[in-house]
């Protein structure tokens, strides 16, 4: 029998807390913070260019303006800041550090030449004009392919070529493997360049004390104590004078888990100037300079058997790395997830990829929903259909061919990652049956036209990666990612619990989700359980909040931590009922004797033996307080999965497509909230349809946007998902 | 103690907050608004936003803005009663003007149904969008009190989120339509 009641909370839809100040606009993100007095609004003077040498930057205008306090060149910064660059162990990859701010070559449109000082935001708008750069314009590259050419320009001249990373991989004898197949199809499969939108743009401030020892940095980031770690590394300074905060954060889909030059320039400057420093992104920058995501090329080739089934498949892998290396993953994060993850539920055995990420002059690429996943689905899904058609097999039965099966399970896959379960057929089958694929099948004319328009169903099943702890990070040469996450779970002296986890959320409900969590594993009310993140100086170390990571490490941290602080509770009440600590239940925020129902201490008794606020002192070898700190690696990764299937209808007139019923079945494991978890299958697969159909970033000859991305999906737009 | 502050050469900082407001330009006029049923009278530059006036003047800081090109939909308010963009918006030009922000919805009170609703049906996530959605769904409602969800869709055209893709969003709202209307129309 276990000694909480199972699971009174889990897996019941709880309503958010946080809505309540949401709700009111009361909520306070980067830009709602109380500003410190004195306090210096920086701008930054962006280049215009793709690649250029810069000549000169006269500045005289921009400090003549009423307002403007300072401007600074990279020069400047020099010996504040050192170059900035992610750590990266991993065979085939090759450093590129970049100043913060450009020095003496821009390589992308976007990336700053300068820093405006100025008393108010509007007068360091107004200065940014008034910076005269003299540029000398240098030839420029953005696509993969035309960047790998050897007569295109080299960004940086210490690798030779636009070469960042080059890695490859092969099973035993995989050429005679090959061979064996019937059939072999091939084909190249392109993603479109698309970057997270968040509806908050990004900023930061840092407020230094009044003699500038310790600073606070306000930014909405996903991984904040990664970020502190890279602002103590770079700057050279304690890590304990650091504090970095997030705010309410406004999304960040990946796009807000990474660490940018400006967090490091507003750390140097307000301990340089010894007064608080502020920048607000406006959207324009976000689209120039936020991590940008995809732009993959994916060629995969397929030996297949006659009866639809993969023999081997040889996968070659080009990412776009943009300008420089995201920090903290650097480009290897989108290559390795496409490589490491295109098996994904199906058997392949035999496996060769090669991969490769390429520098050009474009914004750098980074993390975003799903990383190198969506790319290495769309191939593989494209390929299952490909196959179909090829040998008249129904692409839903190809499929189901190449599946890894209930039985197969644990399974470990191609590259060693073990699936120890999941529901790839029983999801695929869910999602067939729900958009009633056979009788579609069955009424489907060959030429696909019906009521003057192209019908068809598409199927995209999907492993995801979700909770890498450090070894899932190690093998793909992520050299400082810490893996694990923690927490720190509190019964103060008045019985009510207090949560402090290494995560910080960007809208999931963690602050309902861990309370959920904590109340359930503490047998407490969840209203005593207050759960604070996103603040290094009150939580401990870990990795953050991205990557599908928040539930499963997050999550169990807060599960795990929990039930340690649970057993001491029955340990100091059975010292003080004089019974065995094993016959105690917690339910309601007391600890019930199962045995004598009449029996009961209530947390805040508990508390108060053990924070020595009676006389009744503490059972022998028991320290004071009330708490416990735990630390959460999770074995490689978890792996969810599941099926989305789709029925589309084509004008064949205009090209346009209208989703007409949309299926997903998404396994994410044990629900905590079942609203929540809805929420989010919602919102992801909004993002996947404007990513498949609407979004794209396009890079013109010059490497200036030509468009803008089309985040402007809206509820009364064509796509509109029914989730079921 | 670490003393971090390091004396070294650097440019030096203009001392610009010296003398009488050097900051702001001398033509500032003279703004009186209504904003959440209490009256504010203010000083502005002729060119400062709404949505910067209601947030940096005002410390309403609930008006959110997102693109500031008036796409997002994050900054809408209510302006005499309909809904305006407040990033596209001149403080100035609305002298006179009734304005509610999202502070002004329920106050501190109980929740207003449309708040509720959202509320119960998970219709907001990150909440960054939400202010501008309460609002357009407040306006929304009022001219119809018993929308159809394409009605509805088509209601929150102008309005963007991120995180949810919309569908709790239309939930709510048709939910609220039905709040409302029990308790007769009351917006």
């Amino acid at each position: 029998m276990r000694e909480i009641e199972d699971f009174t909370l889990i897996g019941k839809t709880v309503l958010r807390r946080e809505d309540s100040y949401l709700l009111r606009g009361k909520a306070q993100f980067l830009d709602d913070l109380p500003e410190p007095k004195n306090l210096i609004h920086i701008a930054f003077v962006t280049s215009p260019y793709a690649r250029a040498d810069i000549l000169s930057i006269d500045a005289a205008a921009a400090l003549a303006l009423p307002g403007v306090i300072g401007v600074l060149t990279g020069k400047d910064l020099v010996d504040d800041i050192k170059t900035f660059a992610p750590v990266i162990e991993l065979d085939g990859y090759r450093e590129v550090r970049r100043p913060v701010v450009a020095v003496d070559r821009v390589n992308f449109v976007g990336e700053t030449v300068a820093i405006i000082l100025a008393e108010t935001p509007y007068v360091a708008q107004d200065a940014l004009d008034l910076v005269e750069v003299d540029y000398d314009p240098l030839p420029s590259v953005a696509e993969i392919n035309e960047a790998l050419k050897p007569e295109a320009p080299v960004l940086h001249q210490h690798l030779g070529d636009n070469l960042i990373f080059k890695s490859g991989f092969e099973t035993d004898a995989f050429d005679a493997r090959f061979a064996e197949g019937d059939v072999v199809l091939e084909e190249e499969f392109r993603t479109g360049r698309v970057t997270g939108a968040m509806i908050e743009p990004r900023g930061c401030m840092a407020w230094p004390d009044p003699i500038a020892t310790n600073i606070t940095l306000w930014t909405p980031t996903q991984i904040p104590h990664i970020v502190r770690t890279a602002i103590a590394d770079h700057l050279d300074i304690p890590e304990s004078v650091l504090r970095v905060v997030t705010p309410a954060v406004g999304g960040g889909f990946g796009t807000k888990a990474h660490v940018y030059p400006d967090e490091l320039i507003v750390v140097a400057l307000a301990r340089r100037y010894g007064r608080a420093v502020k920048w607000v992104q406006d959207r324009r920058e976000d689209l120039l300079t936020n991590a940008h995501a995809r732009d993959h090329i994916l060629k995969l080739k397929v030996a297949v058997k006659n009866d639809g089934t993969i023999c081997a498949a040889y996968l070659d892998v080009k990412t776009n790395c943009g300008a420089y290396p995201n920090h903290p993953y650097s480009p290897t994060l989108e290559a390795t997830a496409a490589v490491r993850m295109m098996p994904g539920p199906y058997k392949i055995r035999n496996y060769k990829y090669d991969v490769c990420s390429v520098t050009t002059n474009t914004a750098p690429t980074g993390a975003y929903r799903g990383t190198g996943q969506p790319s290495a689905f769309l191939a593989i899904e494209g390929m299952m259909d490909r196959i179909g058609r090829r040998l008249g097999i129904d692409p839903a039965e190809v499929r189901r061919r190449n599946t890894v099966r209930p039985e197969d399970f644990p399974y470990v896959n191609v590259i060693g990652v073990r699936y120890d379960t999941g529901s790839y057929l029983p999801s695929l089958e869910r999602g067939l049956e729900i958009i009633g694929y056979d009788a579609f099948r069955k009424a489907q004319p060959a030429d696909r036209m019906v009521d003057g328009k192209y019908r068809g169903i598409g199927i995209c099943n999907y492993t995801e990666v979700s909770g890498t702890g450090a070894p899932g990070w190690r093998v793909r040469g992520f050299a400082k990612m810490p893996g694990f996450d923690s927490s720190r779970v509190v019964v103060e002296p008045d019985g009510k619990i207090t949560v402090y986890v290494s995560q910080a959320d960007a809208g999931q409900g963690h602050y309902t989700t861990f309370a959920q969590l904590a109340a359930d594993r503490l047998g407490a009310r969840w209203e005593d359980v207050t759960v604070i993140e996103g603040d290094t100086s009150k939580t401990p170390y870990g990795t953050g909040t991205f990557a599908s990571r928040g539930s499963v490490v997050g999550g169990g941290t807060v599960i795990r931590c929990s039930e340690k602080v649970g057993a001491k509770v029955r340990h100091i009440a059975g010292y003080m009922l004089n019974r065995d600590p094993d016959r105690f239940i917690l339910r309601d925020s007391r600890v019930h004797d199962r045995d004598d129902p009449d029996t009961s201490l209530s947390l805040r008794e508990i508390a108060e033996t053990a924070y020595s606020m009676n006389n009744l002192g503490m059972p022998q070898g028991e320290e004071h307080g009330l708490e416990a700190t735990d630390y959460y690696d999770p074995p490689m990764v978890t792996m969810a999965n599941g099926t989305h299937v789709v029925q589309v209808a084509i004008d064949p007139e205009d090209g346009r497509v209208q989703i007409e019923r949309y299926a997903v079945v998404h396994d994410c494991g044990r629900v905590i909230n079942p609203k929540i978890v809805e929420g989010q299958v919602h919102g992801a697969t909004a993002q996947g349809i404007g990513e498949a159909l609407m979004e794209e970033i396009v890079y013109d000859t010059r490497c200036r946007i030509s468009k803008r991305p089309a985040s402007t999906q809206s509820a009364a737009s064509r796509a509109r998902p029914r989730v079921g | 103690m670490t003393l971090i502050l390091r004396a070294r050469f650097f440019p030096p900082l203009r001392c610009g907050t010296d003398g009488e407001d050097p900051v702001m330009s001398p033509e500032k006029i003279t703004v009186r608004m209504t904003v959440n049923g209490k009256a504010y009278v203010r000083d502005v530059e002729p060119r400062y936003l709404l949505a910067d006036f209601l947030r940096h003047e005002l410390y309403l800081t609930g008006t959110h803005i997102g693109c500031e090109h008036g796409v997002c939909g994050a900054c809408t308010v209510l302006i005499n009663g309909k809904t305006g963009r407040s990033c596209l918006q001149f403080a100035v030009a609305l002298d006179g003007a009734e304005i509610t922000t999202v502070e002004g919805i329920a106050g501190d009170g109980p929740l207003h149904p449309v708040q509720e609703a959202f509320h119960q049906a998970h219709a907001l996530q990150c909440g960054y969008c939400t202010p501008g959605f309460l609002l357009t769904t407040i306006e929304f409602l009022g001219q119809n009190p018993d929308p159809d969800r394409d009605e509805i869709r088509q209601a929150l055209t102008n309005n963007m989120c991120r995180c949810t893709g919309y569908l709790n969003i239309i939930d709510a709202v048709e939910d609220a339509a039905g709040r409302l209307r029990a308790k007769g129309g009351e917006a």
